[in-house]
């Protein structure tokens, strides 16, 4: 039985990776290759080169200072955070709020079963999360220190109990949103609020953390004694990655008994949970006069309450909306500093602090997606917008208006405190606004196209579309990609160019990509949406 | 009022519904019958636009949905066998939505969703989010989402499936109206004792072809429905 619900729920996480919605069939064994080597590459390449680099800078000083347990400490303390920050959000969904739950409970599955099945998509999550920092931190750590049995054996089991840890405090802190949101009337907002919380207070500790570390670096054996006098427990975890087979022991016993008591706790409150409907009052209906819309407005206003009725796609789509505002208001009260540290870093180089400003505005923004889900969140309820008056192209522009309004007003908004913090001539400051919004527009409609292409209507959580779909990767690493391409062809050629025309150049191009693909949007795409 | 041409969709190798002919005249309820996959919904979809189809032609009103499907869809309304509606809103602005995009104005508007929900006491919920419905609750709503504009078709894939039977009765009532009022009605159902008393046609499918249409008297001749039913599918 168990091993069926696995399967089942492999095929779920890995459906992409086996099956072509495009051309509804299964991929050819060298496609199914293509797409994990791809994802493996993307995965390692970009967070695994990342957290490769950090091992290899810490690595070598702190073992040779006899600190390798710290060394350890501080990469799995850092794997912890990643790999339970990067689950914890899709843990309450992934577990409670699949749509197969009334299936398989109607059916004579033993509840364990389920919440195991469930627990692996949960489980591989935060592994991968955990094992872009982790992984790179033992494998460095066998290179540059020591490489005999028990530290080989003491990698794994890091490795192993690292990822177990991040299910139990996923776990944990999705059971508290569980038993929260069963009570609650506007779940969407209150959850998007909490995990704002939390991702303020990740980043508050990140940015410390830089600090904190050099700290570390500068004086880590006075530190190591004091961590290692005060804190055994966490000396002790550390000694793990060292191959100690009595931390080893100790933390395999602990994190086990952990484990065990998680699992026995969601099992005995998984049905409550799952089938719960909630007590909250009923909202009372009161009869009144509707304020009447076009159908433009009606679907607009369609795709913004979808977009707002999951914390879910709010905070893996829109994040830009309130960094942007936070971005804005941020220079407004430290630009007076920034500018000037900027125009001495970059020079003479005219108009250049225009044009990196104007790249990280844009960097910002590109984690606004929403549109790239839009399509495939449409679901089995697609027949709706299907059958109604509405051209395909009326639809699509609905999800793209959505994608704008909640990008580009706040992409404009932060571009104007740049502007009032940098003063530039007035030709600079329209290229500017010009620059910010032809890249939200392009991004919009580039998202939109990379939506439509590959589709999933038949899924049974809607984390897959919105979290874990090849679309959305695809379209966060491009516009990242496309930053970092706009950003570094300035410093490469532009700075000759000067600003002005480096950026009048750049809005060109986007303007032309962004009008190429509109008009493809209005054609093959619409009539692509209309017989999805 | 609909009036298909030689339809014919095909899925990969199979022929879903093959050279299908049929016409509805307005003020007809037209049953549809066949076993499961025989194509009623692969026809119903194909009529209502969701889904293109290889061959034929299909007229709504006069106007063709291949070429025109807008003013098409405009004079009609679709409800599918599973009423998959927007689990993110609450019935009131589903009801809303829908009547935004008809253009239905406001005292219009207020009025139809006031007698249509008195009449399926649906009233109370429909504040509720659509996630907190019911099958039978959902089914309501996706009838007076249907009834809203006044379309002048109404095709319905197995539309009494999740009905209680007061809400059945109120359908059956509410689709007699809509054809006295000039309207057309066209309905699949595996329910051969509702066909059989409720409509003027009846059109039986089979393996995407049609076997037998015409008047219940027609079709049926002295025998019941079930018995010419499962005559022809034994065939």
């Amino acid at each position: 039985m168990l091993k069926l619900l696995l399967k089942k729920q492999m095929a779920e996480i890995f459906r992409s990776y086996l099956y072509n919605v495009k051309k509804n069939k299964a991929r050819s064994k060298g496609g199914v290759i293509g797409m994990i080597v791809l994802f493996a590459v993307l995965m390692i390449g970009v967070l695994g080169g990342m957290f490769t680099f950090l091992s290899l800078s810490m690595c070598e000083p702190l073992y040779e200072g006899g600190l390798g347990w710290l060394y350890f400490l501080i990469m799995g303390s850092i794997a912890i955070i990643l790999g339970t920050f990067g689950s914890v959000f899709s843990t309450f969904s992934g577990l409670y709020l699949a749509k197969d739950n009334d299936l398989l409970l109607s059916m004579p599955v033993p509840v364990r079963a389920i919440i195991t099945s469930r627990l692996l998509g949960v489980y591989l999550l935060g592994l991968m999360y955990s094992g872009v920092v982790i992984l790179p931190a033992v494998i460095v750590y066998w290179i540059k220190g020591a490489h005999g049995v028990p530290q080989i054996v003491g990698g794994l089991l890091l490795i192993l109990l690292i990822s177990v840890f991040v299910l139990i405090l996923s776990c944990a802190l999705g059971y508290v949103v569980a038993r929260i949101s069963v009570k609650l009337k506007n779940k969407s907002y209150i959850t998007t609020i909490l995990a704002l919380a939390f991702i303020g207070l990740y980043y508050f500790f990140y940015f410390k953390a830089q600090v904190l570390l050099q700290n570390l670096l500068n004086n880590m054996a006075v530190y190591g004694e004091k961590i290692k006098g005060s804190a055994g427990l966490l000396y002790r975890f550390g000694r793990i990655g060292e191959g100690d087979w009595t931390a080893m022991l100790i933390y395999t016993a602990v994190i086990g008994a952990l484990g065990a008591a998680t699992w026995i706790v969601l099992s005995r409150s998984f049905i409550k949970i799952a089938t719960a409907t909630g007590d909250t009052a009923k909202v009372k209906y009161r009869e009144k006069t509707a304020r009447l819309q076009s159908a433009d407005q009606a679907l607009f206003r369609k795709e913004l309450n979808r977009f707002t009725a999951s914390a879910n796609y709010m905070l893996n789509c829109g994040l830009s909306t309130l960094m942007l505002i936070l971005g804005g208001a941020a220079v407004l009260w430290k630009g007076g500093e920034l500018v000037p540290v900027l125009e001495n870093i970059l020079g003479d180089a005219e108009g250049s602090v225009a044009v990196l400003l104007c790249v990280g505005v844009c960097m910002i923004a590109s984690m606004n997606d929403m549109v790239v889900p839009s399509i495939s969140l449409e679901g089995k309820q697609i027949w709706v917008v299907q059958s109604l008056p509405v051209s395909g192209w009326q639809v699509l522009k609905a999800k793209l208006k959505v994608q704008l309004g909640l990008t580009l007003i706040p992409a404009l908004f932060c571009i104007a405190c740049v502007i009032i913090k940098l003063k530039p001539p007035v030709l600079t400051l329209i290229l500017m606004v010009l620059f910010v919004t032809l890249y939200v527009i392009m991004m919009a409609v580039v998202d939109l196209w990379i939506g439509l292409l590959s589709p999933n209507l038949n899924w049974t959580n809607e984390l897959y579309p919105i979290k874990q779909s090849m679309s959305v990767l695809l379209a966060l690493l491009g516009s990242f990609a496309l930053v970092i391409i706009l950003g570094g062809l300035y410093l490469l050629v532009g700075v000759r160019l000067g600003g002005d025309l480096y950026m009048g150049l750049a809005c060109v191009l986007m303007a032309v990509i962004s009008v190429l693909i509109l008009l493809w949007l209005r054609g093959r795409g619409a009539k692509r949406f209309a017989n999805l | 009022m609909l009036r298909i041409e030689n339809l014919t969709k095909t899925f990969g190798d199979k022929k879903a519904v093959d050279d299908l002919s049929l016409h509805i005249a307005p003020g007809e309820i037209y049953g549809f019958i066949g076993h499961n996959g025989a194509g009623k919904t692969t026809t119903l979809r194909s009529a209502a636009g969701i889904q293109q189809f290889d061959k034929g032609e299909i007229y709504i009103d006069g106007v063709s949905i291949k070429t025109d499907p807008l003013t098409a869809k405009a004079r009609m309304a679709y409800i599918p066998d599973n009423p998959d509606l927007y689990d993110f809103m609450s019935g009131i602005k589903y009801l809303n939505f829908i009547a935004d995009i008809f253009g239905v104005g406001a005292q219009e508007r207020k009025e139809r969703i006031h007698d249509l929900a008195e009449r399926f006491e649906l009233t109370a919920d429909l504040g509720q989010p659509i996630a907190s419905y019911s099958h039978g609750m959902k089914q309501k709503l996706a009838i007076i989402s249907a009834w809203i504009h006044t379309p002048r078709l109404i095709m319905m894939d197995e539309p009494f499936v999740g009905l209680d039977p007061k809400a059945s009765r109120l359908l059956k009532d509410m689709m007699r109206e809509v054809c006295d009022g000039g309207g057309a009605i066209f309905f699949s159902t595996h329910v051969l004792e509702v066909a059989e008393k409720l409509c003027d046609k009846v059109a039986i499918i089979k393996q995407g072809q049609l076997i037998r249409s015409g008047t219940m008297e027609e079709v049926k001749g002295d025998e019941s429905l079930e018995e010419v039913f499962l005559e022809l599918e034994a065939e």
